[in-house]
């Protein structure tokens, strides 16, 4: 019940001023909003840079050669399924480019050469047809899987599995479609032409490779398969796998920008004394010559990294989301002072401290409420405004929840000194003015 | 009966280098039915007076007895409640809050009484129609008039059916004509419903109003006078 009148005169507290309500509430809604706003470009961009990676697939190691003279051959893929334990796909990589020709159109477009276990390797689904078998890759089949955006241009919407088109030339057969992951989702693929590897070093005029991926049963297995790719790389390259010199082995770098690769176990050239000298006198001292990096752990970096970010964004939001509960203070102080003389009538006519303490702490609790709310509404227009300029901004539940919680506590705990200060009126004083 | 009784009272301020006794040693007892003006001139304590009178001050020294309950050490609270029951009060500046229509600022008391809005609403419209002002019920403060307003702020002290109404100068901002119809009201309050009035004034016109003038001097009492 008293609660009940308190409200209610707390609310006529609020109307009975409206313009000095509603800067109050401006300044508390505005400093929500920058916290929901804010926050949302911080947690879009993460996501975002998580979602890219992510179209990569999970937990796929990439074993990228930095000289010509430490290629592999392209067997050493499947060599690897066997030799590393945990592994279940791989496939050698082969990026080039050809002149497509279909029907009467000519075009550059760019090709990557990969095994069958491509699909399964990088989180691919098709769309329509089938990607191409082992048994394609065995005979160097001129068959083509296409990236989504030129598989549904070539007529216009219809399938084109069964038609053909011609590469250098020499005509493809196409098998499949595959579904689209979206712009710069899994470096690119929509725009590409995905081919058996063999076929591919035939167009790319090569034997080897430059870049092998495999995929990992389970994170877990990710790990473990990447010592025992350093291991096996190490050796090869002619060092001591099981004595590695100081300053040989696994350097940990943070990871660029853009999507960069993050070398987890880098393999520095050999030493001059070193015995593999001999044997591989072109390689060039002191610098990467193989790097073999983990994509989740590039993920998780980049995810630490933006969480950063948010947080920062967040903290500068949080700074005008708190001189807006200094508001609120400030305005309900001035109340105060100025509405001495009605807490004394109100007192008179049997008004308690507590009555008066409830009343002035409401009104604070709605100047926040009405800001938090209305801070809300704007952060989530804001966002919205954001993301037609081309942010990825997103309205992060956790951040609405956390200014909405902020907000309404400044205004309990900013309130809480001047309704106190009402409260401790005496009477008489109050009746004076 | 005696509805107030206060025995030695006294009351000092501490102020600055000293304090200040603004009532020393007042004895007085007033009966229920009673309508009693307070006289003297300013800083003569009467203000002080009224309001340990009507528990928004304590004394200092002395036992002030209320219907009978010893009232001068009660706890803030309790005074609270003892003002929202037995005193209604009226101000010269009437003291009505602007936010609220005439209505609203009748109701005010019966709201820290607790008592739900049908009922409240019901009272203060009675209220306000014995202070002839039921045509104006839905109008705020500064839409009224002085003698309105003061009318409004009476029906707020009546809602209460208080034993003991408070006036502090309650004609002191109205002219001669509005502030006589202001006193033929308490007086028919008094005489009607049998409120006991207390009031404090400088006006000796208005003063006689009462059937006991009682005059202050230096916060003490200086004499008593009958009206007949």
């Amino acid at each position: 019940m008293r609660f009940f009148f308190a409200a209610q005169m707390a609310w006529q507290g609020v109307v009975i001023n409206p313009l000095r309500s509603g800067l109050t509430v401006l300044g508390v809604a505005i400093g929500v909003a920058s916290v929901v706003s804010l926050m949302g470009i911080g947690e879009g961009a993460r996501l975002a840079v998580v979602k890219q990676f992510e179209s990569l697939g999970s937990n796929v190691i990439v074993i990228k050669a930095h000289d010509a003279k430490a290629e592999f051959m392209p067997e050493e893929a499947e060599e690897l399924l066997e030799r590393v334990s945990g592994l279940k796909y791989a496939s050698p990589v082969v990026r080039t480019n050809a002149v497509m020709r279909w029907r009467r159109a000519r075009g550059q477009v760019e090709i990557i050469g990969v095994s069958s276990d491509f699909p399964e390797l990088r989180d691919h689904r098709l769309v329509s047809g089938r990607f191409f078998t082992k048994w394609h890759v065995e005979q160097r089949s001129p068959v083509a899987v296409l990236g989504y955006n030129i598989g549904a241009g070539l007529l216009g919407g219809r399938s084109p599995v069964g038609q053909t088109l011609t590469l250098n030339g020499q005509t493809y057969r196409i098998v499949g479609v595959l579904e689209k992951k979206g712009p710069g989702q899994a470096e690119g693929i929509d725009d590409k032409v995905v081919i058996p590897y063999t076929t591919a070093l035939k167009i790319a005029g090569k034997k080897t490779v430059d870049e092998l991926w495999v995929k990992a049963e389970s994170a877990k297995a990710a790990d473990l398969a990447i010592a025992q790719l350093g291991r096996i790389y190490r050796r090869k390259l002619g060092f001591d796998a099981t004595a590695p010199k100081p300053g040989d082995g696994e350097q940990q770098q943070m990871p660029g920008k853009e999507g960069a690769e993050k070398p987890v176990e880098t393999l520095p050239a050999p030493q001059p004394e070193d015995q593999s000298k001999e044997e591989k006198p072109a390689l060039e001292l002191g610098k990467d010559i193989i790097t073999i990096t983990n994509l989740n752990t590039l993920v998780e970096e980049a995810d630490k990294a933006n969480r950063v970010m948010t947080l920062l964004l967040g903290g500068i939001a949080a700074v005008s989301l708190l001189v807006g509960g200094l508001g609120i203070m400030n305005i309900m102080l001035v109340a105060v002072t100025e509405r001495t003389a009605e807490i004394g009538v109100r007192r008179a006519l049997g008004a308690k401290k507590f009555d008066l303490l409830l009343q002035f702490l409401m009104e604070a609790f709605y100047l926040s409420g009405m800001g938090a709310a209305t801070g809300t509404a704007l952060g989530i227009w804001g966002v919205n405004l954001f993301n037609r300029y081309g942010f990825n901004a997103v309205i992060s539940a956790e951040a609405v929840r956390v200014a909405v919680f902020v907000a309404l506590g400044c205004g309990l705990i900013f309130g809480v000194y001047p309704a106190w200060t009402a409260a401790s009126v005496p009477p008489v004083e109050a009746l004076r003015r | 009966m005696e509805l107030l009784e206060l025995k030695g009272i006294s009351k000092e301020y501490r102020s600055g280098k000293g304090a200040v006794k603004a009532l020393s040693d007042i004895n007085l007892s007033v009966k229920r039915g009673e309508f009693v003006s307070i006289m003297g001139p300013s800083g003569s304590g009467k203000s002080t007076l009224l309001n340990v009178i009507g528990c928004l001050d304590r004394p200092s020294a002395g036992e002030y007895f209320l219907d009978g309950m010893k009232v001068d050490r009660v706890s803030d609270d309790k005074l609270s409640e003892i003002r929202n029951r037995y005193i209604g009060f009226v101000f010269q500046n009437f003291h009505l809050l602007q936010g609220l229509d005439a209505l609203g600022n009748v109701e005010l008391p019966l709201i820290y009484r607790g008592i739900g809005s049908a009922e409240r609403k019901r009272r203060a419209k009675e209220a306000l129609d014995a202070v002839g002002l039921s045509d104006r019920i839905h109008h705020r403060p500064s839409e009224l008039s002085g003698g309105e307003q003061q009318r409004v702020a009476i029906a707020r002290a009546l809602v209460q059916e208080p034993l003991l109404v408070l006036a502090d100068e309650p004609t002191g901002s109205l002219d001669s004509r509005t502030g006589r119809a202001i006193m033929e009201l308490f007086q028919k309050l008094n005489t009607e419903r049998g409120i006991t009035v207390v009031m404090v004034t400088h006006d000796r016109d208005m003063a006689r109003y009462g059937r006991r003038i009682v005059r202050l001097l230096d916060g003490r009492i200086k004499e008593e006078e009958f009206i007949g």
